[in-house]
């Protein structure tokens, strides 16, 4: 399924893993690039990504709910009160999560069909209103608050990803949580809105292996 | 092809330099990527680190203060080793004020170093809410917490280092607490968002071998989640205790209770006069000990036999006596066979002092006229052809089960002591409450 191609801006091999992941940053020159039918076309250029310490990076495996996953992409946002990463990670059989991870802590997150969402509130958060931070809302059969509504901008991406993420691109997030861990985030980009599911988890319970290296700092005994 | 393979060639670098653009000094940034603001270790300016660009948010010119753990200081606390990197000085608007220290691994994330009278907890933001068990108890992660204080107020008086949201002099949360001996929850609010924190008890010598802080005398009154130095003092000693009492349980009834001496068998005579024997010497050796003497009379039938006892110290010539009969009766009526009695008999002499003593026992066979089997004169069951005879058997020891008891009182004792302490220890603890009972602790304004 994976596929090599070079890169039109500097012809540098690039990989495509998924054909539900068509969007990537070439590893070299930052190019964003989009593969279609016709070929691999250059759409833009990511910024650089600023520099943090973070223990994930790209290639990074490991195993959660008996599937194990790669870390093959990254998008940084930022809002006005600070930035975090969300890491997608591509499993073994063939589906994909996002890894999103905020002041020391991560959240697994999968996308879900919008069709299934029936709540009032959310469907009203969908068609353009805003968020009322603190409703209630019942996703599936799990009960959730609304904690936290923003505009984000993307600040940079790396790697393959299900869509282009340019620099400076603005969406409206809400953060959706749960009484015990259970979160969920809906992200709306005018018209189109997309909504992800899912719950805390510690970077011991993913089984990290090939975490990043910091210089100073022992890995940790569940990395080993 | 690894794409990423120079991103890993090499670990990448633990922090990001730059420039204070108030005063100029160099700042490096330990959590680069999670920092939102730095107070400027030089002056005190806060500055805003997310975009590359680095913004001024707050001037400030003063000098930094001394702390007890420096930003930058590392300790391994619990297996796992943090960097202090950020400082906080809060206060209930300005009264009672206390430390909190942040700590950062980019491995573990953030926690929580907060130094209130006297004490050290190790704080970690929950990702999980807690439910309610009860009106004024909350639960998480199988642990039950009783509401402590409520309605507080934390405000910021002074920050210093690194923080991962905005930080500024002035700011407040509403705060709440509930406590188990050994942890609190916290509970703060903002207009924003409900955060809440379990804060673990680090017992000051933990703290001493971490990050070289110096020891504190234990606060008194007791903190809300300090564990009591009597409790697992009191665990441990019941633990020790049932030990030491089974095994001299064990001891008593190997070596004392059970053991029967000075055991004879004698013959009793078909004419039925008394006869007397003499058993011993037996040796008591305790102060004071009862003596128990038991008999038995396996041909017994129809008839009795008087038993005395008499109990001579060799030396002194003192006597202690006691009585005893064994008796039983046989026969058939309308009902069927029936039988009454025993041909067994027990007695006992309390409080026999220590000596060498001989054992008198004058017995005597009696036969029951009226027996039926036997309305013919005769020897009945007294009959030589019957071989009847009594065993004697004496017994001390009755004595251990006194010291056994004076063995309980002095396990007991200390532990009834600690049990006191640990009372009331737990009780300064929760008289400290909002929710305390009225009357228990002068801090209620009623």
């Amino acid at each position: 399924m994976s596929q090599h191609l070079p890169c039109p801006n500097c012809g540098a091999d690039v990989v495509f893993r998924s054909p539900a992941l068509p969007s990537r940053v070439c590893d070299y020159c930052r190019s964003l690039l989009v593969r279609s039918d016709s070929g691999v076309i250059k759409v833009g250029e990511a910024a650089a990504l600023p520099f943090d310490v973070s223990p994930v990076q790209i290639g990074m495996r490991g195993r959660i709910d008996g599937k194990g996953f790669e870390v093959i992409g990254r998008v940084r946002w930022a809002w006005t009160d600070g930035a975090w990463n969300e890491w997608l990670l591509l499993f073994e059989d063939g589906g994909n999560a996002w890894l999103g991870e905020a002041m020391g802590q991560f959240m697994l997150l999968w996308e879900r069909s919008l069709g299934q969402v029936r709540s009032p509130a959310l469907r009203g958060i969908v068609k353009g209103q805003d968020a009322v931070i603190g409703t209630e809302v019942q996703l599936d059969h799990q009960k959730l608050v609304i904690a936290d509504a923003r505009e984000v901008v993307c600040v940079a991406a790396e790697g393959e990803l299900p869509f282009t993420a340019p620099s400076g691109w603005k969406l409206y997030s809400v953060d959706l949580r749960g009484q015990h861990g259970e979160c969920a985030t809906l992200q709306r980009d005018r018209g189109e809105t997309s909504v992800y599911q899912g719950r805390y988890v510690t970077l011991a319970e993913l089984a990290p292996r090939g975490m990043r290296a910091i210089e100073g700092w022992t890995l940790p005994a569940y990395a080993a | 092809m690894q794409p990423d393979a120079a991103i890993r060639a090499e670990p990448a670098p633990a922090t990001r330099a730059l420039t204070c653009p108030s005063c100029g000094g160099g700042v490096e940034l330990r959590a680069a990527g999670y920092t939102v603001h730095v107070a400027c270790q030089y002056c005190g300016s806060i500055l805003d680190v997310t975009d590359p660009q680095v913004k001024l948010v707050t001037a400030y010119h003063q000098a930094a203060a001394a702390l007890e753990i420096p930003l930058g200081t590392r300790g391994v606390l619990r297996g796992v080793e943090w960097e202090v990197i950020g400082y906080l000085q809060r206060s209930e608007n300005g009264a009672y004020g206390w430390d909190e220290y942040l700590l950062f691994n980019p491995y573990h994330g953030y926690r929580w170093l907060v130094y209130a009278r006297g004490g050290w907890s190790l704080g970690e933001q929950l990702t999980v809410m807690p439910d309610w068990v009860a009106h004024d108890q909350l639960a998480v992660a199988g642990e039950i917490f009783t509401h402590f204080y409520a309605d507080g107020v934390a405000r910021v008086d002074y920050v210093l280092g690194e923080f991962f949201w905005r930080v500024a002099v002035g700011e407040t949360v509403q705060t709440a607490d509930w406590a188990r001996p050994g942890a609190m929850l916290s509970r703060e609010e903002n207009a924003q968002e409900i955060s809440w924190t379990r804060n673990e008890w680090l017992p000051s010598k933990e703290m001493q071998q971490a990050f070289g802080v110096q020891r504190d005398p234990l606060p008194w009154p007791p903190l809300p989640h300090q564990p009591s130095p009597w409790g697992d003092w009191l665990k441990t000693g019941v633990k020790i205790g049932l030990v030491a009492f089974a095994f001299l349980l064990l001891f008593a009834f190997q070596f004392g209770g059970t053991r029967w001496d000075a055991a004879g068998t004698f013959p009793i005579a078909a004419d039925g006069r008394e006869q007397s024997v003499t058993l011993g010497p037996i040796t008591l050796r305790s102060r004071y000990q009862s003596v128990h003497l038991r008999a038995e009379v396996p041909r017994l039938e129809n008839g009795w036999l008087d038993l005395d006892y008499s109990l001579v110290d060799r030396k002194t010539q003192q006597v202690y006596e006691a009585y005893g009969a064994a008796e039983r009766y046989s026969g058939t009526d309308s009902d069927g066979a029936w039988t009454e009695g025993d041909r067994r008999t027990a007695v006992s002499i309390p409080s026999v002092p220590a000596g060498s003593y001989d054992l008198v026992v004058d017995y005597k066979g009696n036969r029951w006229s009226n027996a039926p089997s036997y309305l013919d004169s005769g020897a009945g069951w007294m009959d030589a052809a019957n071989a009847p005879q009594v065993t004697v058997e004496v017994r001390q020891g009755a004595v251990y089960a006194s010291n056994l008891w004076l063995a309980l009182i002095l396990i007991a004792a200390p532990l009834l002591f600690g049990l006191f302490r640990h009372l009331s220890f737990e009780s300064a603890r929760k008289g400290e409450s909002d929710f305390a009972p009225s009357g228990s602790d002068g801090d209620d304004d009623e």
